[in-house]
């Protein structure tokens, strides 16, 4: 099965993604990151570089590192962005013969669809190695403003690289079909795009299976970067003021201030603080000298508040203001938001769009690779289309599989429901395990059955209980009764108990064990959620006073054993310790009931050592055991 | 034509036995191939997502290695600070010394580089141009260590590069 490449060929990084099993994933590129930098160099040993590489020799190659071409992409010399951009490009730009633009690199001219082909050649070529396949086809992103001559140029740009380019699509409406919005109807839908060096909204509309760009807008000279550089230059101002050293000149300095910086911003996405903590930064005649500041989310808002105000008056001049400068539309008739672009994981920005829009924006996608994976979402319709089937997605939505809505318990000792089939595990499934007696000489033990998320079994609703019986008198733990849930895919729950001694066994079959009614199914989560303190509580209880009473089984059985090795001394302390927690055991003191049996267990011990110390290797003390399941 | 209509009569009669027995082996292909197929899905599942895991567990404290290096920068810097003389210096750098051991048993190695030897933008970053007695395009010197996680570089070497004599 040929597999149709999705790749978001971005201005400053790019990235690639794939249909795989079912599943829509971003392919690594081979120095094993998601994302490739959109560069192209000639180095100065007439090497071609492309990506990360030729990013870290930029600095000392600029003329010949080629960035951006995005920018020029299919656009005339005499465009005046072109003239814009030509003010800080680092390599040169001149007039092609056909009026549009070329790019020197080493000591050739090229043109930008054959800089981007270089770009793309790389993915493909990594794609391939990453898959273990040949990839072909590919559909390839563009913004929506982009005309009708940078899309060609764009995908002259696939074919030079060796590409079927199957499909030029607009990168809002990929993160569109990333969220799935191509399956709504009739909605209106906004794309805030916060790349790192752009930063561009659609208006899109959503009819029929087609995605209508009503409108775009945007800044392409707005992005992530001038967020990052906002932060240093207010590092770098408030140092001077502290210290009275200007750090600006020193490129290692900088350097660190610029990845402190970084992490500093990510880490405030989440946390309400950061620390930048750089010691040793630069030094004066009086020695070395520190960098630590502490830098809050309040702080970082109010240094990029200019720009997140500036992008929200953007979009809302794009939805509202008339065609065909806007799409003409109210803030209220848009239906959903989508938020593309790293910088979009800053709150300050998905609060500042929440607000415009007063609803909350979709955000579950990685912002960085969401386009990416709309691409290849665009590729697997086409490739389905090709093949004559449904897409992975769809087929996979064919056998539909059930899912147990609550945990299927068993009651095990003082009350505990025990879960055997966690809630959400899809059906058909079944688990074994295997369950014990709670006395002596036990020779029944009831199997009852229950459903829900309280941990006590009389809080959730019994489904049946039956005996099991005819086990032969053991002491307590030592029977095994094997339990069985098996639900089929039709939510019939069959338990069986077998005694693995006798092979005696019992089962019961309950038919409706996942028919309950929604009602029922929310009430009895809310009451989980409700209760889940308290019920925590009443866990704790019980499990400590089942672990006092294994403690006391064991004192009683370890003196009966011991005979008369054990002084006299300590038997009268062991025993008098067991009634203690004989006593406290009845009463509701968790503290009492811990403290009690921890001070038997001590003694308990004492014991133990005594035998083995001095008795020899044949003697046996109290055997440690572990708490039973019992049933 | 009365061969056709006889045959054509002929055919009702057994038909519906033979429908319902080839849907039922239709059928019962199908979901053969379908639990076939979970199947080999879930098993499939397994080696790949055991896999996942192994990657995983060797790369994904990646991001820590990172900090971890931000720590190391500041040590160096730290103990190029220190005059040789200082008796603090040399414990310090075997401090140094111990993390580097604990963190190159986690895969974590020091990326060597040598002024005079050309510049390599596969473990190498260029941050600057100086003149030096190297030839031009080679490094000059080295800025920040550069370090590899089990072979992937997760941060290049810092070098200035050579801009030959003046």
């Amino acid at each position: 099965m040929a597999k149709i490449l999705g790749i978001d060929l971005g201005t400053t990084n790019s990235a690639m993604a794939v249909m795989e099993n079912g599943e829509l994933r971003v392919l690594e590129n081979n120095e094993g990151n998601r994302t490739t930098p959109s560069i192209v160099a000639m180095s100065k040993s007439n090497e071609r570089l492309t990506g990360l590489l030729a990013k870290r020799q930029g600095v000392v190659n600029p003329q010949n590192t080629v960035s951006s071409v995005k920018r020029l992409i299919g656009r005339k010399f005499s465009d005046p962005e072109v003239k814009r951009d030509a003010a800080w490009l680092s390599y040169a730009i001149k007039e092609s013969a056909q009026g549009g633009v070329d790019v020197k690199m080493g000591d050739r001219w090229y043109t930008p669809e054959e800089i981007s082909a270089m770009i793309l050649q790389k993915m493909k070529l990594d794609a391939e190695a990453k898959l273990g396949q040949p990839v072909n086809d590919a559909v390839i992103t563009v913004p929506a403003y982009f005309d009708d001559s940078q899309r060609q140029a764009t995908k002259n740009a696939g074919e030079i690289a060796g590409f079927t380019v199957r499909r030029i699509i607009n990168e809002p409406t990929a993160a569109a079909l990333a969220y799935g919005m191509n399956r709504k109807k009739n909605e209106k839908i906004v794309v805030y795009d916060f790349g790192g060096g752009t930063f561009d909204i659609s208006v899109l509309e959503i009819a029929d299976n087609t995605v209508e760009v009503r409108a775009t807008g945007g800044d392409t000279h707005l992005g992530g970067d001038d967020f990052d550089k906002r932060i240093i230059e207010f590092l770098v101002s408030e140092y001077k003021k502290q210290e009275g050293i200007d750090i600006s000149k020193d490129s290692l300095a900088i350097q660190r201030l610029k990845e402190a910086a970084e992490r500093a911003k990510h880490e405030l996405s989440t946390a309400m603080e950061s620390e930048i903590n750089l010691p040793y930064i630069t030094s004066d005649a009086a020695g070395p000298k520190h960098f630590v500041m502490k830098m809050t989310r309040a702080k970082l808002e109010d240094l990029v508040r200019d720009l997140i105000d500036h992008s929200i008056a953007l979009v809302r001049e794009t939805v509202t203001a008339a065609k065909p400068k806007g799409a003409g539309l109210q803030i209220s008739e848009i239906d959903e938001v989508l938020l593309v672009g790293g910088q979009t994981r800053m709150p300050a920005i998905q609060e500042a769009v929440k607000k415009l829009f007063n609803k909350e924006p979709h955000k579950g996608i990685n912002p960085d690779e969401v386009v990416a994976i709309g691409a290849a979402a665009q590729g697997e319709i086409l490739s389905a289309k090709d093949e004559n089937r449904k897409t992975e997605g769809e087929v996979k939505d064919i056998l539909l599989l059930d899912v147990t809505p609550l945990s299927l318990s068993i009651e095990t000792l003082g009350g505990v429901a025990t879960p055997m089939i966690q809630k959400n595990t899809t059906i058909p499934t079944a688990k074994t395990q295997v369950f014990s007696t709670a006395a002596d000489n036990q020779t029944s033990v009831e199997v009852h059955i229950g459903q829900g998320e309280r941990p006590m079994m009389s809080d959730n609703k019994t489904l049946a209980r039956f005996i099991l019986d005819g086990i032969p008198p053991s002491p307590r733990g030592v029977p095994q009764v094997e339990v069985t849930f098996d639900v089929d895919a039709n939510g019939i729950l069959n338990v069986s108990a077998k005694d693995k001694a006798t092979g005696k066994s019992q089962s019961v079959r309950i038919e409706a064990s996942t028919s309950l009614n929604k009602e029922e199914i929310e009430r009895l989560k809310q009451e989980a959620a409700a209760h889940a303190a308290e019920d925590e509580k009443k866990r704790e209880f019980i499990e400590a006073k089942n672990q006092a009473e294994s403690a006391v089984y064991l004192a009683e059985k370890g003196l009966k054993d011991a005979g008369d090795k054990v002084p006299q001394e300590l038997k009268d302390s062991v025993n008098a310790r067991v009634t203690r927690v004989k006593e406290v055991k009845e009463k509701e003191d968790l503290e009492a009931i811990k403290t009690a049996t921890q001070e038997l267990t001590q003694e308990l011990q004492k014991i133990g050592e005594l035998l083995y110390n001095n008795k020899g290797p044949d003697a046996k003390g109290p055997e440690p055991e572990k708490p039973e399941n019992t049933a | 034509m009365s061969d056709t209509e006889h045959n054509a009569g002929a055919v009702p009669q057994e038909e519906p036995q033979d429908t319902a027995a080839d849907e039922c082996r239709r059928e019962r292909d199908e979901y053969l191939d379908g639990w076939k197929r979970a199947k080999a899905d879930l098993i499939n599942y397994k080696r790949e997502e055991g896999d996942r895991i192994a990657h995983a567990m060797k790369t994904g404290h990646e991001r820590v290695m990172k900090d971890v290096i931000a720590v190391l920068d500041s040590m160096d810097l730290g103990l190029m600070s220190l005059a040789d003389d200082n008796s603090a210096k040399k414990g310090m750098f075997l401090i140094k010394a111990q993390l580097e051991d604990s963190l190159k048993r986690h895969g974590l190695e020091r990326i060597a580089v040598e002024a005079g030897e050309m510049f390599d933008p596969l473990k190498h970053e260029a941050v600057g141009m100086m003149e030096s007695p190297f030839p031009e395009g080679s490094v000059a010197e080295e800025v920040e260590r550069g370090y590899s996680l089990y072979g992937k570089v997760v941060r290049p070497c810092r070098v200035r590069v050579s801009k030959g004599h003046s």
